[in-house]
């Protein structure tokens, strides 16, 4: 390499041959490993194929068997006098009766929410002779996708990850150059290749390198960067090299990214820091981190709390609690801190010496000194250095996790420091407490007092409510656009009321608990209070199409008996997945059918018809392409939403059609999402498939209750 | 192997071919059709034929049944209710007492061998072979012994001829054995369990090379054996020279019962050559023949090397009333012709039976009436022959001695349901109306997991093999009407009897809806959607959050164990969440410790209430019960600190980050 490297003029053609032939070595590299993963991957794979099979050898060991009766031999004969016949039994094998079609899918047991798909996946094959049919459905396919096919092209001919190795790997060189060769050569040298290389509008494309070059000349460490960022394709810019690698080394981590408070880097940062991932990524609907469902999560910060629990204990935690102190400080201050945040929150000044405390503390510790000592055993668990807290605050070494945990905890406890200490395990709630004084600029608000509004007499309320909804079901079934249900997003809006600008009352929706209106909120659904086993349109929730929320409906038992399978309640299935056994078989009418194993009764429910959620405009790519194949697990779930079971679903989805069908499909809002139910339409008995009407869609669903409704009008 | 002479061709020839019916002249038209003009000859010949093959296939199904049935039974019709007459003990078992006095006298006839040709000249030393008879005791077992103890008793050396031509060979000349009655006593030392004879035939011939080779065996053999537990294999030979061979064969004469096994008779054993190495029958091989033949059942009796002998128990004072009496069981009744045939009270048999039907064993309990039955075969609504049977109440299909004409119709009804039977009654007895029931469906009924449970479908790991039987106990107790012969009256309305059906509703296979393999019954119960949370699920969780790129470890750890947890769990309610962090604890709580994520988890369960799901008391409690966990944890905490630890550090999720693409901004836009 030092041959051409030495002269400026052959630098660039150098590093470029150096570059491409790097390139392609380790994208051969990388082949190679593929092919290995995959090598490895068939042969695990065939392993537990033999796995398997050993199981099924040993079975038909056990088992008795009788030799056929074998009645003609199979003679072959050589040409070759010195090879001898040789004869073996023929054996027939019975013809085995093959099974339907079934591509592969995967099996879910809730619906799973996936983004809409902007480029072909695969270009279907379904037989010469329908494309000899229709030559122009893939084109119109791929138009659909606005031309894009997966792997049309080696997307990103360049990644984050070979980029990294290919600099790495190029590095060895610069290793052995010669110093001479100095930055402004490099610079030279680029600018040259950007030359070369704009093969495509070369001027278009020079206007933006130079813009690129003045970007990243700024955060690069090495100028051989620049080589990348300006090679051959100036659009696909790479990230800088050094924010690359700088996530590999040990403890570096995007700026954005919380160091782990259980580890050693652990800093001492503000609470939203601390609590960041938990609040962004948790799903308050499903109780997960990042679900499958819900792609929007809203933040905490806006909740309000429903009570306010007892903050502060009255008792203190042991003798040697901060409360422990002489009368008039523990009242000052036992009294003070709500008012005390309330004004600061209000008046956003940290004023900091409403605290008189600094020096009275200092004093007080002298004087339980003693006192201490003796009582070190009978403390709890926490290990602390009773010496270290003995001593004037100042003192007191707090870590970086310890004082971020502290920040979590204090906006959570306020100021109940005993509390605090008890579940920072290293501190004392004397050093607590300290520690909260010195801190009390960034100290977290105390609740506020004016939600702590008087709770109306609930009876009265749910009345009230019942009432209400009623009218608002009315409103929706009679005048409303009822082929329309709109997905339930929770609604946002603060210190506004659920009025006419609300997403949830424009789109005809209950307000749900998810929601981040007050629980008073007059859109809110009540819940019923059945006794009985809500499931006759004496319910309010059987009635609105929606499952009995456990949170809401606390009579009917939808919040109880968790681990059975008895609850009262009958109108809570969907939720707690208390599905019948099915058992799958070829259909008596087509292809593969769905058999019940038990029988059940009218109206019972069977299982939910679960699968991707997609978005309408995606369904009606995907169901191009299935009207093909003659074969569709489009189930419509509302006016945004379609779930897809092609990919992913349970065993529901090979019900076939019937127009006479002994299940019915219904959509039906649990806790916030819109479900597809499949119930017994009459007695099913044992071993009868199952089949519904496809064209029950949700619209109808609520055509059907609206009508039902306005017979109840008088 | 030991069969009573003679029998065994006849047995499978038996079945074969209903055209014999023709050619024996137990066809006759029906007195209508016989009159009739010369042109409608051919047509009547043709529709004839065509009533013949109509009858032809059901009839050779029913005699291959019986035969099957009779070699290996699927039911004994003394179990019948409607047979229970035939479940007499009386004649099934002879208990010998040992005060017998009889010796055993054998007679040999010859020591057969197809491969050698007969020769005429006897004084040819190769023209017969030593024959060593032992008389083999077993003895019981002493707590001591490991197996059972035999003794070998020889009772003599006998030239046999071989391949003797009964031509020219007289009576009176055949080597004979005793053994004496003294033998069967018991022995001081043990106490005798059985007693068999062994022949050892050894012979020194010629041989042609190439012998022939039986890849399986013939549990058909059974049918002749009398001791069809004993596993027999057939005769192979392979070609060897001029060595001299081996050749042996084993009878039990009194079996553990003490029963006897071995009446008065002639007998033909079937020898095994002792050199046998036997070929693995589940392994077919392939093998070089020259003459490729293979051999059904019996071929063996007029093939392989057989040794023929008379047996005769013989008393002391040549008092021939002391020789043991037993009958033998009454369905082999029809095999036997060891038996002169008395002449057969029956006139013309059945259509099909073309053997002589030999009724040599008729119960004295069965009162002696003159009953005629008249079979009438009736096609395309026409009666095309009649055949009566005289004081017959045998199946003419199975040859099984009903007994009673109401057991009879009964029996056809049920076994037979490829035809329908009507009952007429008649003056001398009973006419009964046979005609093809068009109706008939063989195909399978039982539950189709019972065939796929089995082997011997498709794809048996070698080669092809039947399927076995499948036994249910079916309990059933139906109201039982006195027997009556008006239930077999055709019915007016033609109303069939309600079918009842024993499986109901899964009268079909399953299949597992992921493998699409046949779903065994065993795997009934097991529903693949019990589980709630897949694997793939499980996986797609954990990597989903492992991308994120702005998550620190200790939060992704976290993260992943409790969306396990709550998927584990489905947790579906706002008030379930103090319980599953309280579970939560409990399940993972050693984990989070051991891996150092307790902070982590407390942010995890300030997250929880920050959202309004727990409360402080909540928070308290798992804390509590952490520290708990803790401190009864063993000491392997600090051992295990810096290993485990690495997950806090970088190392294990270095590579992770650059493979990350997701950011929790991202997901919160």
């Amino acid at each position: 390499m030092g041959l051409t490297g030495r002269k400026s003029e052959k630098g660039p053609v150098c590093w470029r041959r150096r570059v491409k032939s790097e390139y392609m070595r380790l994208r051969q590299l990388k082949r190679f490993r593929r092919a290995d993963e995959v090598k490895s991957m068939f042969s695990s794979n065939r392993q537990k194929i033999l796995e398997r099979t050993d199981i099924l050898n040993q079975e038909w060991k056990l088992r008795r068997i009788q030799p056929v009766h074998i009645m003609t031999p199979c003679t072959v004969d050589s040409g070759f006098s010195e090879f001898s016949r040789q004869v073996i039994p023929l054996k027939t094998l019975n013809a085995v009766a093959s099974v339907p079609v079934m591509y592969s899918w995967s099996p879910l047991q809730q619906n799973f929410m996936v983004e809409d798909e902007t480029v072909l996946h695969n270009i279907p094959y379904m037989g010469d002779e329908i494309l000899d049919q229709d030559g122009t459905f893939i084109e119109e396919l791929i138009k659909n996708y606005d031309g894009k096919v997966h792997g049309d092209r080696e997307c990103g001919f360049i990644n984050d990850e070979i980029f990294v190795e290919l600099v790495n790997a190029l590095n060895q060189y610069s290793d052995n150059e010669e110093d001479d060769e100095e930055e402004d050569q490099h610079d030279c040298k680029f600018e040259k290749m950007d030359l070369c290389d704009g093969k495509d509008d070369a001027e278009d494309s020079h206007k933006d390198h130079a813009l690129i070059q003045l970007k990243y000349i700024k955060g690069i460490l090495h100028p051989k960067m620049k080589i990348f960022s300006l090679f051959n394709y100036p659009h696909v810019v790479p990230n800088p090299y050094k924010e690359l690698t700088e996530q590999q080394l040990p403890g570096a981590l995007p700026p954005e990214c919380t160091p782990n408070i259980d580890g050693p880097n652990a800093k001492s940062v503000q609470r939203e820091q601390s609590l960041h991932s938990f609040h962004t990524l948790f799903c308050r609907r499903c109780f997960k981190y990042d679900c499958f469902l819900h792609p929007f999560h809203a933040t905490p910060n806006t909740y309000k709390r429903k009570n306010i629990e007892n903050l502060v204990d009255g008792k203190p935690c042991g003798i040697y609690c901060y409360m422990e102190y002489p009368a008039g400080v523990i009242a000052e201050r036992a009294k003070t801190p709500s008012k005390r945040t309330v004004s600061r929150r209000r008046g956003r000044l940290p004023n900091s010496n409403s605290r008189p405390s600094t020096p009275t503390v200092n004093t007080e510790t002298k004087d339980t000194d003693s006192d201490r000592e003796g009582g070190a055993n009978s403390r709890c668990q926490t290990p602390v250095k009773l010496k270290l807290s003995s001593e004037p605050p100042e003192n007191v070494d707090w870590s970086g996790a310890e004082a971020s945990l502290f920040r979590v905890l204090i906006g959570t406890y306020y100021d109940n420091f005993c509390a605090i200490a008890r579940l920072i395990g290293t501190k004392t709630c004397r050093q607590v407490y300290e520690f909260r004084v010195k801190e009390s600029s960034i100290i977290a608000r105390a609740p506020a007092v004016d939600e702590n509004t008087p709770q109306r007499k609930k009876k009265r309320k749910h009345r009230l409510w019942a009432t209400h909804c009623r009218k608002i079901q009315l409103k929706k079934g009679l005048y409303g656009s009822s082929n329309h249900v709109y997905n339930y997003q929770p609604c946002d809006h603060p210190r506004q009321p659920c009025d006419s600008s609300c997403p949830c009352v424009t789109a005809q929706n209950f307000c749900e608990k998810f929601c981040q209106c007050s629980s008073e909120c007059q859109n809110r659904f009540p819940g019923c209070r059945c006794k009985a086993q809500c499931n006759t349109k004496q319910c309010p929730c059987y009635l609105a199409v929606r499952e009995c929320d456990p949170d809401l409906c606390l009579t009917c038992g939808a919040a109880d008996h968790w681990d059975s399978k008895n609850v009262s309640c009958k109108n809570c299935s969907i939720q707690r997945g208390a599905k019948k056994h099915l058992l799958l078989a070829p259909s008596d009418v087509a292809g593969w059918g769905i058999f019940i194993k038990e029988p059940v009764q009218k109206n019972e429910f069977i299982s939910e018809y679960c699968g991707e959620i997609i978005s309408q405009d995606e369904a009606d790519r995907r169901g191009k392409v299935y009207d093909k194949y003659m074969c569709s697990f489009l189930f419509n779930l509302n006016n945004d939403f379609v779930v897809d079971a092609t990919r992913k679903g349970n065993k529901i989805r090979f019900a076939n059609h019937s127009v006479n069908p002994n299940c019915y499909a219904k959509v039906m809002m649990v806790n916030g999402d819109h479900r597809i139910g499949i119930f017994a339409k009459r007695a099913i008995q044992t071993g009868e498939e199952l089949f519904f009407d496809y064209r029950y869609s949700q619209a109808d669903a609520l055509k059907y209750v609206g009508i039902e409704r306005e017979m109840e009008i008088p | 192997m030991c069969s009573t002479s003679g029998c065994s061709s006849e047995n499978i020839s038996d079945g074969n071919s209903v055209m014999n019916c023709k050619a024996n002249g137990a066809v006759y038209p029906s007195s209508g059709v016989s009159s009739i003009k010369k042109p409608k000859m051919e047509q009547l010949q043709a529709d004839h034929e065509l009533f013949l093959q109509a009858f032809e296939k059901p009839t050779q199904i029913y005699r291959f049944l019986r035969t099957r049935n009779l070699i290996a039974p699927i039911l004994l019709h003394r179990t019948l209710n409607f047979m229970s007459h035939r479940n007499s003990r009386t004649n099934l078992c002879f208990i010998c007492d040992f005060s017998l006095t009889s010796h055993l006298q054998l007679t040999f006839t010859g020591f057969f061998h197809k491969n050698d040709k007969p020769c005429q000249n006897s004084e040819n030393d190769q023209n017969s072979v030593s024959l060593e008879v032992l008389l083999v005791k077993v003895c019981h077992k002493k707590r001591k012994d490991v197996s059972c103890p035999i003794k070998q008793v020889p009772t003599g050396k006998k030239q046999v001829p071989l391949n003797p031509n009964f031509s020219q060979t007289k009576s009176g000349a055949f080597p004979s054995l005793l053994v004496s009655s003294n033998e069967f006593e018991p022995s001081n030392s043990h106490m005798v369990k059985s007693y068999s004879l062994l022949f050892r035939v050894s012979h020194t011939g010629k041989r042609d090379p190439n012998g022939f080779i039986n890849c399986e065996t013939d549990e058909n053999i059974d049918v002749k054996e009398e001791l069809p537990s004993r596993k027999k294999r057939n005769s192979s030979h392979r070609g060897d020279g001029e060595i001299p061979e081996t050749f042996v064969a084993q009878m039990t004469v009194f079996d553990k019962n003490r029963r006897l096994q071995l009446l008065d008779g002639e007998y033909e054993v079937s020898m095994q050559q002792i050199e046998d190495c036997p070929v693995s029958k589940k392994r077919a091989t392939w093998e070089t023949i020259l003459d490729g033949k293979r051999l059904p059942p019996f071929e063996t009796f007029s093939q392989g090397p057989t040794l023929q002998f008379t047996l005769r128990w013989t008393g002391d004072s040549s008092d021939p009333s002391m020789a043991p009496v037993a009958k033998p069981l009454s369905t082999r009744s029809s095999d036997t012709s060891t038996t002169e045939s008395r002449p057969s009270t029956l006139r013309t048999v059945n259509i099909v039976s073309t053997s002589m039907q030999t009724r040599r064993e008729q119960s004295p309990c069965e009162p002696r009436q003159k009953l005629r039955i008249f079979y009438q075969f009736l096609y395309n609504n026409n009666t095309r022959q009649q055949t009566e049977a005289r004081d017959d109440l045998h199946c003419p299909w199975c040859t099984l001695n009903c007994r009673k004409l109401y057991s009879l119709l009964k029996h056809l009804k049920l076994s037979h349901s490829r035809f329908i039977f009507n009952y007429v009654p008649h003056p001398k007895g009973a006419r009964i109306d046979v005609s093809i029931n068009e109706c008939y469906d063989g195909s399978y009924v039982g539950n189709p997991q019972d065939i796929h449970s089995q082997p011997g479908f498709a794809f048996s790991r070698n080669g092809p093999v039947k399927r076995t039987a499948v036994t249910h106990i079916l309990v059933c107790r139906p109201k039982r009407f006195k027997p009556s012969l008006s239930e077999f009256l055709e019915s007016e309305d033609g109303e069939p009897e309600q079918q009842r059906t024993y499986v109901s509703g899964h009268n079909r296979l399953y299949f597992h809806s992921d493998s699409c393999m046949p779903l065994r019954p065993q795997e009934m119960e097991v529903d693949s959607e019990d589980e709630r949370d897949p694997e793939w699920l499980r996986e797609k969780t954990t990597t989903q959050i492992e991308e994120f790129t702005d998550v620190n470890e200790g939060e992704k750890e976290v993260m992943k164990l409790w969306n396990l947890h709550v998927m584990k769990n489905g947790f579906i309610s706002d008030n379930q969440m103090t319980q599953a962090s309280m579970l939560f604890v409990e399940n993972c709580g050693p984990y989070i410790i051991r891996r150092n994520l307790c902070r982590n988890f407390l942010l995890h369960l300030v997250n929880l209430h920050d959202f309004n799901l727990v409360t402080t008391a909540t928070i308290d409690r798992a804390m509590v019960r952490m520290k708990e966990i803790e401190e009864s944890l063993p000491e392997l905490e600090e051992g295990q600190d810096s290993s485990d630890a690495t997950c806090n550090g970088h190392a294990v999720s270095s590579g992770v980050s650059l493979h990350g693409k997701r950011t929790k901004s991202g997901v919160s836009d």
